[in-house]
């Protein structure tokens, strides 16, 4: 949207910004010199403004990288290498990223940062709204020692990650700030300081047994780590992280990051303003005086936090050892799912302090159940003219509708392939999970077994089980989408691009790997499509079919703007589109390709399908799969007008 | 109803992927800026939320801020019947995330439809408009429907503009405080291409919007 953005430019001033252009901006006035990330919601558009700066000031190239990691195991590993010449990193990842990385982490988090800083910037996402699970991935805290950082509004977010990487370089230790779906894209008033430039080069300096963890090094770095932790304990309420809201009630709160903005809203419904609040910014370590005090005062203390207790527990264990009587209500009374809202917090609070929720929330509640049941699904599905849409109804013809046969998922656009109507997904792991998964599946069955995968999620961690299944010569298809951009997350370049410039392709890849059994199709092609896994699912080992055809999205805006220039030079242009007569209503489009561009309509009385034609791409594969040829194609300009097909990649 | 600089207002953006929520959502929050407003915190949707998924955003603002931090904005999430007004790209969006509306909050809704693959397939019904209609009734403080998408179709030969369409159509409920047309004006001007034409889309949305909450109240 933005035609000249300064948020990212000028020294100061008060700005509108979301919580993670905040992030960014934190890291500008932080000096942070490289990023490095694969992308995942909600963090992805960390990255994306990191690109927007280095695009419209040249001049940052010189102090500042960023990398679109090929996984994010890769990006925490590249993210150390570059803080230990003794500059400021930056590594976002989203809460399943975190899994991926932990290896990598695990080991960093050990040896420690410096003589550079390292801030892991970790997406949460209770509620799963951009994700394929919730996991509370805080108590990786626990485990690798990660100092984590839990902001609520952009201020905090661009104030805290400055602070982020002072504690890191001061402490050695990595530092972790946790946001959420909610945290990250919430907007709200940031007040500016001014840009420090980034380190341009920096210098490694040998020193073995703070960087080879192993035996006997692993365990003084381990002895390390709990000295560097517990230094960071106790100066916590000096950095002003942790703030306190005073009030006399025997039943007080603690709580951090979104659940606060809930916590404060719902107090305020319930009439309660004298609450004591204690809010913290950091949620590990806990600094034991702080706790202390605030917990001496009460008689029960309700921890407010989404999914699984993790201040709770820790609260409970400070109260136990130093044996204060307060009782720690949590759990109990919220749920450990889901997202929270100011409503739940309110309703839960309700209970403990023996008040009325309000009657406007009540009854809003009531009438809203009174009638939600008339509201349609709309879940997310392929955009219209997707090439990966058209793939799975090419399995569905080919597979009579699955019969006898298991497809396997995976992490992308196709994620969405088990929605209905097409259903044609029966599993979804993680990243490359569904290759892993056909291996093992494929030798205790005999079921057709289908894998799929795209190019983006291949390269991230694909390549190595499609190794092991040639060496096994696994017995199932695995279909690679070939869409040359990372999709789902909002289409950051994959490092395809960057390969298929020196003659590198996915096709080479799995034949240098050993696949015998390959194909390259295209599925705005259909019918040869439906015949190459028809004759992959009838052959014994394993079977690779690459469905090569950009991204829809993406391919019509290349479309269209090559449309746009054409016409503004005076030059006539095909004109394509597609429409329906004599529809036998037979359903092939709308519930086997299910196209989102087609509607079904009556008119006096009489149903057929219509294609809306400000939706429609113009892919023409519900064209060439209408076994009833209702669907035609008319071309204005067909002899005088230039043809603008999709561009090949 | 009156209300005090001190009070939260709180709106409701809902649509479907790629309808223009996120950008209405940003303008009315840079425009509040411009406004003066004191404190502003609203959620928007990305990632899997696109796909022709159902979109849902919280714009919320505080002119004045009160001294004491236990009474004034903190959520970027609307409680569930507090929003004042709901802008609605979609007729059947208005009810999905209708718990947080109440008897004092207003509706405008694009009343073109957006009827979704189960639809389509004939495994799902949408409800007819009236039903959808009689339902809203429900909420009391006004509910408006223009289809807009055909506004911007006859006006501009395109969908692109229903966004600033509904924009208008919205300012013209007066339900969007302390935020007026010309903060709005500057804000297009910085912030999105061809300013002009979309500074007409917002004032056909807020004659054509005076019209239809003109005929509907009298």
């Amino acid at each position: 949207m933005p035609i000249k953005d300064t948020r990212f430019t000028r020294e100061n001033g008060r700005v509108l910004m979301l919580g993670n252009e905040a992030i960014v901006r934190g890291c500008l006035e932080a000096g942070v010199s490289y990023v490095s990330q694969y992308p995942g919601t909600p963090t992805s558009d960390i990255g994306e403004y990191f690109h927007q700066i280095l695009d419209s000031e040249p001049e940052m190239h010189k102090y500042l990288v960023h990398h679109w990691a090929v996984n994010e195991a890769v990006a925490s590993s590249s993210c150390a290498g570059a803080a230990w010449t003794g500059v400021r990193a930056l590594n976002p990842m989203k809460h399943v990223g975190l899994n991926v990385a932990s290896d990598a982490l695990s080991v960093i988090a050990l040896n420690g940062p410096k003589p550079g800083g390292l801030v892991t910037v970790v997406g949460s996402d209770p509620g799963s709204l951009g994700s394929h699970q919730e996991q509370n991935e805080r108590f990786y805290a626990w485990m690798f020692h990660l100092p984590t950082i839990e902001p609520h509004t952009p201020q905090e977010c661009k104030d805290w990650i400055k602070l982020a990487f002072e504690i890191s370089e001061k402490y050695d230790l990595v530092v972790n700030f946790r946001t959420s779906t909610r945290s990250a894209h919430s907007r709200g008033f940031v007040n500016l300081e001014p840009i420090i430039k980034g380190k341009e080069k920096g210098e490694f300096i040998r020193n073995i047994p703070k960087f080879n963890s192993l035996p006997p090094h692993a365990i003084n770095n381990h002895i390390r780590l709990y000295e560097r932790i517990e230094q960071l304990r106790k100066d916590i309420p000096e950095l002003g992280f942790n703030t306190e809201f005073a009030g006399t009630n025997k039943i007080g709160i603690i709580t951090s990051g979104m659940p606060f903005g809930y916590t404060m809203e719902a107090l305020e419904q319930l009439g309660l303003r004298d609450v004591p609040v204690l809010k913290l910014g950091m949620i590990y370590p806990l600094n034991y005086e702080q706790i202390i005090k605030f917990l001496q005062a009460l008689e029960k203390v309700v921890v407010i936090e989404e999914l699984e207790p993790f201040l709770e527990m820790d609260i409970a264990r400070i109260a136990h050892e130093h044996k204060i009587q307060v009782e720690v209500l949590g759990e109990k009374y919220f749920p450990k799912y889901n997202e929270f809202s100011t409503g739940l917090v309110a309703t839960c609070l309700a209970k403990i302090y023996g008040k009325h929720p309000n009657d406007q929330m009540m009854k809003a509640i009531d009438y809203f159940n009174s009638y939600k049941d008339i509201v349609p699904s709309r879940f997310p599905t392929f955009c219209a003219g997707c090439p990966e849409r058209a793939t799975l109804y090419a399995i569905l013809k080919a597979t009579n509708h699955l019969d006898n046969t298991v497809i396997c998922g995976d992490i992308g656009c196709y994620v969405m392939s088990f929605f209905p109507p097409q259903e044609c997904s029966d599993l979804i792991i993680c990243m490359s999970g569904g290759i892993s998964a056909a291996i093992g599946m494929s030798t205790k069955t005999d079921q057709k077994v289908l894998a799929m995968i795209g190019d983006s999620t291949f390269f991230h961690t694909g390549m190595a089980p499609l190794a092991e299944a040639v060496g096994y010569d696994s017995n199932f298809l695995l279909i690679i989408f070939e869409n040359s951009w990372t999709a789902m997350t909002g289409h950051q370049d994959d490092v395809l691009r960057y390969l298929s410039k020196s003659g590198f392709s996915i096709e080479k890849i799995c034949r240098s790997i050993g696949v015998q059994w390959l194909r390259v199709e295209d599925s705005y092609n259909p019918k040869k499509l439906i015949k190459s896994i028809d004759e992959a699912l009838n052959s014994k080992g394993l079977k690779v079919i690459i469905v090569k055809r950009e991204c829809a999205l993406q391919a019509n805006r290349w479309r269209m703007s090559q449309i746009r220039s054409l016409e503004t030079q005076g030059k006539r242009v095909q004109d394509v589109s597609y429409f329906i007569g004599g529809c036998q209503m037979c359903y092939e489009c709308a519930r086997i390709l299910s196209c989102p561009a087609i509607r079904r309509v009556e008119t006096d009385g009489i149903e057929e399908m219509q294609i809306d034609q400000d939706r429609c791409v113009k892919c023409g594969v519900c064209y060439e799969i209408c076994p009833n040829g209702a669907i035609r194609k008319s071309v204005i300009n067909a002899l005088e007008g230039v043809e603008v097909p999709f561009r090949e990649l | 109803m009156y209300f005090k600089e001190t009070d939260i207002i709180n709106i409701v953006i809902a649509g479907t992927a790629g309808q223009g929520v996120i950008t209405l959502k940003r303008l009315i929050e840079f425009a509040a800026q411009k406004a003066g407003i004191e404190r502003a915190f609203g959620s928007e949707m990305h990632g899997l939320a696109q796909r022709e998924g159902a979109i849902t955003s919280h714009t919320r603002y505080q002119k004045q801020v009160f001294e004491d931090e236990r009474r004034n904005l903190q959520s970027p999430l609307i409680c569930y019947g507090d929003a004042d007004l709901y802008i609605c790209f979609e007729p059947v969006e208005a009810l999905r995330r209708g718990i947080y509306a109440s008897g004092k909050t207003t509706f405008v809704i694009n009343d073109r439809t957006i009827p979704g693959v189960m639809i389509t397939a004939g495994f799902e019904r949408y409800p007819s408009i009236e039903e959808i209609k009689e339902t809203l009734e429900g909420y009391r403080n006004g509910v408006y429907f223009m289809n807009a998408t055909q506004v911007s179709l006859d006006h501009f030969k395109h969908n692109q503009q229903v966004n600033l369409i509904m924009l208008g159509f919205a300012i013209a409920t007066g339900k969007i405080h302390f935020i007026e047309m010309k903060h709005y004006e500057e804000v297009i001007k910085e912030w999105l291409r061809d300013p002009e034409l979309n500074i007409k889309a917002m004032h056909l949305g807020f004659e054509e919007g005076k019209k239809v909450i003109g005929s509907c109240d009298s």
